[in-house]
């Protein structure tokens, strides 16, 4: 394996831009040799603060927690899938807590080099409050980020990896 | 999807116009489907009263979040109206409400739907926030205040 990429962790929120991302990393993958790994984060911070500020009841954080495993093990199923079609190897890792500080962790303890997303939010507000998980975690991680867009491109470069 | 993806200038409405909890709600989703927004109004409404069963919505602060799972939508959608003089809206800490954020989201969009429902808390922390919103004349001025 030649080259600065070896290690490729791509986060999956479900979105089509995390999808498209992961079909990138795969075609990445394949045409680097670089190991590819799927993670999913359930955002259980997310949920308590919900709880905290009472727009949430118990039974609600119950039902939306369950709501987000079915959804980690039915996006990262499909992941698999998409690698599968290209012969690549991936691992999928579900997590829960804080979105970024998760990605941020797994980076350090695996060493990952390369974190793939699919898409940050759209500037349309100074206000901190609009940093999306994704945001932070492209701010916060140590190792180089790529953000993948133009969903027709990674549909041909998946296409023909 | 966050919340400044789901700001629409047709989904807010300054101010509301009904005075009663109930009647706020319905205004709320008759806004929502008079964008179109919604595939059967009825069962929105019904599911977003279903869950004002199990507790009100209405927080502190004059803050309430309305919000329902329903497939009365494909997508998730907000809608945003005040009532400066406050309403009735059975809140957790007895006061009128007049800041009001109705999420409907799918079934299937669980992550997108806590996502927004956390930028809305996040959000309504912000004391000076809540006062510039009710001090709004009309919907541009709510989304000048967010998009600055």
């Amino acid at each position: 394996m030649k080259g600065p990429i070896k290690k490729i962790l791509v986060y999956v929120d479900g979105s089509e831009e995390s999808i498209n991302a992961s079909m990138y990393a795969i075609a990445l993958s394949k045409s680097t040799g670089a190991s590819v790994t799927a993670l999913y984060v359930i955002n259980t911070r997310a949920l308590n603060d919900l709880v905290k500020a009472r727009i949430f009841l118990q039974e609600e954080e119950v039902e939306y927690h369950q709501d987000l495993e079915q959804d980690a093990e039915r996006y990262l199923n499909h992941v698999r899938k998409l690698a599968e079609q290209k012969k690549v190897d991936i691992e999928t890792i579900s997590k829960s807590g804080t979105i970024h500080r998760e990605i941020k962790a797994e980076i350090k303890e695996k060493e990952f080099d390369l974190l793939i997303l699919g898409g940050v939010s759209s500037i349309r507000s100074r206000r901190d409050e609009f940093f999306n998980e994704t945001d932070r975690a492209m701010r916060s991680v140590t190792c180089p980020v790529l953000v993948v867009r133009d969903e027709d491109l990674v549909w041909d470069i998946f296409e023909s990896s | 999807m966050g919340f400044l993806e789901l700001l629409n200038k047709n989904l807010i409405k300054v101010p509301l116009e009904n005075t009663s909890k109930n009647d706020v709600l319905e205004e709320l989703v008759n806004m929502i489907a008079a964008e179109g927004k919604l595939n059967n109004k009825d069962l929105a409404l019904q599911d977003v009263l279903n869950r004002e069963i199990l507790g009100s919505t209405g927080l502190e602060r004059g803050i309430a979040v309305p919000h329902a799972k329903t497939a009365a939508v494909d997508d998730m959608v907000m809608a945003v109206g005040i009532a400066p003089k406050g309403i009735d809206f059975e809140a957790l800490d007895g006061e009128p409400s007049s800041l009001f954020f109705m999420i409907l989201a799918s079934p299937n969009q669980a992550g997108a739907h806590i996502e927004v429902l956390s930028d809305i808390a996040k959000v309504t922390r912000s004391a000076a926030i809540c006062r510039l919103m009710l001090a709004a004349v009309n919907a541009e001025e709510i989304i000048e205040l967010f998009e600055e």
